[in-house]
C-alpha cells in the first residue's frame, strides 16, 4: 500500500528536517508539525495491525480465487504464492498480485451475472477496507 | 532576493506606486498552491492581500486560471474575495500566481476534528447550503468561467468527469485498488439521468473550504482550484459525503441533517434532487475523492516525501473512501 509505514515516518522526519524560508518559519510550520504529530499517531496504529492486516487480507484474497475455480484455473494459481518473510514489503508485494487477480475475478463475476459470488466479493472488500481501517482519534474543533 | 522582495518589486510595478509589503506569512491549507498572507501599503493605504503560488513543478496552466475565474465569476454575487491579478507566466515569482483580498477575521475547520461548528451548526448548514444552491442557480451565461470552462451536454456530465478521474486513478496509482475499480464498473453500468441544468461546479465544496465568524455566518467561499461546469448533483454529493461528516451521523457536513440540506438546496438552487441521481454522484465523489487521494500518494513520493499534507490525504483518507467506497457498494446491492 501507498503510501507505507517507512514512507510515513521518513516522510515525517524530512518535514521537518529543513529549515523553512522565513515567511513559513510561523503559522505554516506550526500547522505542518501537528500534522506530522498526526501522522505519528496513526503510524502508530499502523505498526500494531499493518502486519496482521495485510497477512488476513492475502489469505482472504488467496480464499476467493481458490474457490472460483469455475471462472479458470489461473485465479488459482495466482493464489498459490506465499507471504514470504512476514516484512510489509514483502507482504505489500504479494498483496498487489492478490489484488490484480481479485480485480480480474470480480469483472469475470460480474460479467457472468453470478449474483451470489459478486456479494460476496463486495462483502470482502467491506472487511478489507475495515481491516486497512485508521482510527482518528476525537480531535475537538475550534 | 527574498520572496517579500520580488513581491513588492512586483507590486510597485503593477499599482503603478511604491508598494511596501508588511507581514509576508505562508498559511496552512491546501497542497495544490502555496498560500501567503500579507498586507499590501500602497501610497499610506494598506490592503490585506493573499498570494497564491503555483507549488514547484506542478499544476496546468488551465487550473489556475479558472480558479481566478471564478473568484471574477462569483465575486459579489456569493462570499468570495475579490480577484486582483492573475501573473500566467509568473516570472518574478518564479512561478505563475494570483493575488486576491484577504477576509479576515474567519476560521476554516479542519475535516477531521469533530463538532468543530458547535452551537453555530445549524446555522452554517443553513447558510453553507443555500450558498451551494445559489452557485449551482446561478445562469453560466456571460460568466468569466466560460472564457475557458467547456460546458458538456447535460447528458454527458457523468461520463467527462468519471473519465476525467477514472483516468487520474489509471496514471497515478502505485498499489491495485480492487474497491475503487469494482465502483467505476458500476457507475459505468448504472449511469445517472441527465443533469437537469448544467451549472458552475466549485469542485471541492465542503466543511474546511469556507471561513466562517463563529457566529454562524460564512465570510469566504475558497478553494475554487477544481470549479468547472457539469451538474451540480457533483457539488451537493461531494459536501455531503461521510468524508466530510465530522464523525456525526446524525448531520451532514456535521452541520444540518440530510433532508434538510437537500431541501434548503433544492429551494435555493430552483432544481430537483432526483435521489437516484444523488446516489450515482455519492458513489462517484467517494470515487474522485479516492483519485485525488490517489494523486497525492504520488505527488507525496515524487516530491520526497516532504509534504505531511499529501501524506494524510494519501493515506487517511485514501483508507477512509475505501471504508466509504465499499459500504456504498453493498447499500447500492441491498446488503448490510
Amino acid at each position: 500500500m501507498t503510501p507505507s509505514l517507512p514512507d510515513i515516518l521518513v516522510g515525517n522526519f524530512m518535514c521537518v528536517a529543513e529549515a523553512p524560508p522565513p515567511e513559513s518559519a510561523g503559522e505554516f510550520m506550526a500547522g505542518r508539525v501537528a500534522v506530522v504529530a498526526l501522522l505519528s499517531l496513526l503510524a502508530a496504529q499502523e505498526a500494531e495491525r499493518g502486519i496482521a492486516a495485510r497477512v488476513w487480507e492475502n489469505s482472504a484474497i488467496r480464499a476467493a480465487l481458490v474457490e472460483a475455480a469455475s471462472y479458470g484455473a489461473g485465479f488459482a494459481e495466482a493464489a498459490s504464492e506465499g507471504d514470504g518473510d512476514l516484512s510489509m514489503t514483502a507482504l505489500d508485494r504479494v498483496n498487489a498480485a492478490l489484488r490484480r487477480a481479485l480485480i480480474s475475478l470480480h469483472e469475470a463475476v460480474e460479467a457472468a451475472g453470478d449474483t451470489a459470488r459478486d456479494q460476496a466479493i463486495l462483502r470482502l472488500y467491506r472487511d478489507m477496507a475495515h481491516a486497512r481501517r485508521l482510527d482518528m482519534p476525537p480531535l475537538p474543533g475550534r | 532576493m527574498t520572496l517579500a522582495d520580488c513581491l513588492e518589486a512586483y507590486l510597485t510595478r503593477h499599482f503603478g506606486s511604491p508598494t511596501i509589503v508588511e507581514g509576508l506569512s505562508r498559511i496552512p491549507g491546501g497542497a495544490s498552491r502555496e498560500t501567503y498572507r500579507f498586507d499590501a501599503v500602497i501610497d499610506g493605504v494598506t490592503r490585506p492581500l493573499i498570494l497564491r503560488r503555483d507549488p514547484t513543478g506542478s499544476l496546468i496552466d488551465t487550473d489556475r486560471r479558472l480558479e481566478y475565474l471564478a473568484f471574477q465569476s462569483f465575486h459579489g454575487r456569493a462570499p468570495v474575495p475579490e480577484p486582483i491579478v492573475l501573473e500566467g507566466e509568473g516570472t518574478e515569482l518564479e512561478r505563475p500566481f494570483f493575488i486576491m483580498s484577504r477576509v479576515d477575521g474567519g476560521a476554516a475547520a479542519s475535516p477531521f476534528t469533530v463538532q468543530p461548528y458547535g452551537a453555530h451548526a445549524q446555522a452554517i448548514g443553513e447558510a453553507f447550503f443555500e450558498v451551494l444552491g445559489a452557485i449551482a442557480a446561478t445562469d453560466t451565461a456571460g460568466l468569466p468561467l466560460t472564457e475557458a470552462a467547456e460546458a458538456p451536454a447535460p447528458d454527458a456530465c457523468w461520463r467527462v468527469a468519471l473519465d476525467h478521474w477514472a483516468g487520474v486513478i489509471d496514471a497515478d496509482e502505485q498499489h491495485p485498488q480492487p474497491i475503487v475499480r469494482a465502483a467505476i464498473r458500476r457507475l459505468r453500468r448504472d449511469p445517472p439521468p441527465p443533469a437537469s441544468a448544467v451549472r458552475v461546479v466549485h469542485g471541492d465544496y465542503r466543511t474546511g473550504n469556507f471561513l466562517h465568524d463563529g457566529q454562524g455566518r460564512i465570510l469566504a467561499i475558497l478553494d475554487w482550484e477544481m470549479v468547472h461546469l457539469g451538474d451540480p448533483l457533483e457539488d451537493l454529493a461531494w459536501a455531503i459525503d461521510p468524508l466530510w461528516g465530522h464523525y456525526d451521523d446524525a448531520r451532514v457536513a456535521g452541520m444540518i441533517p440530510r433532508d434538510e440540506a437537500l431541501a434548503i438546496w433544492s429551494r435555493t438552487s430552483g432544481l430537483p434532487v432526483d435521489p437516484r441521481a444523488l446516489a450515482w454522484w455519492s458513489l462517484f465523489n467517494a470515487v474522485k475523492g479516492q483519485a485525488i487521494w490517489t494523486s497525492a500518494a504520488r505527488e507525496y513520493r515524487d516530491g520526497g516525501f516532504r509534504d505531511p499534507v499529501l501524506a494524510i490525504s494519501g493515506w487517511y483518507t485514501a483508507r477512509r473512501h475505501d471504508q466509504i467506497l465499499a459500504s456504498q457498494l453493498m447499500s447500492l446491492e441491498g446488503l448490510s
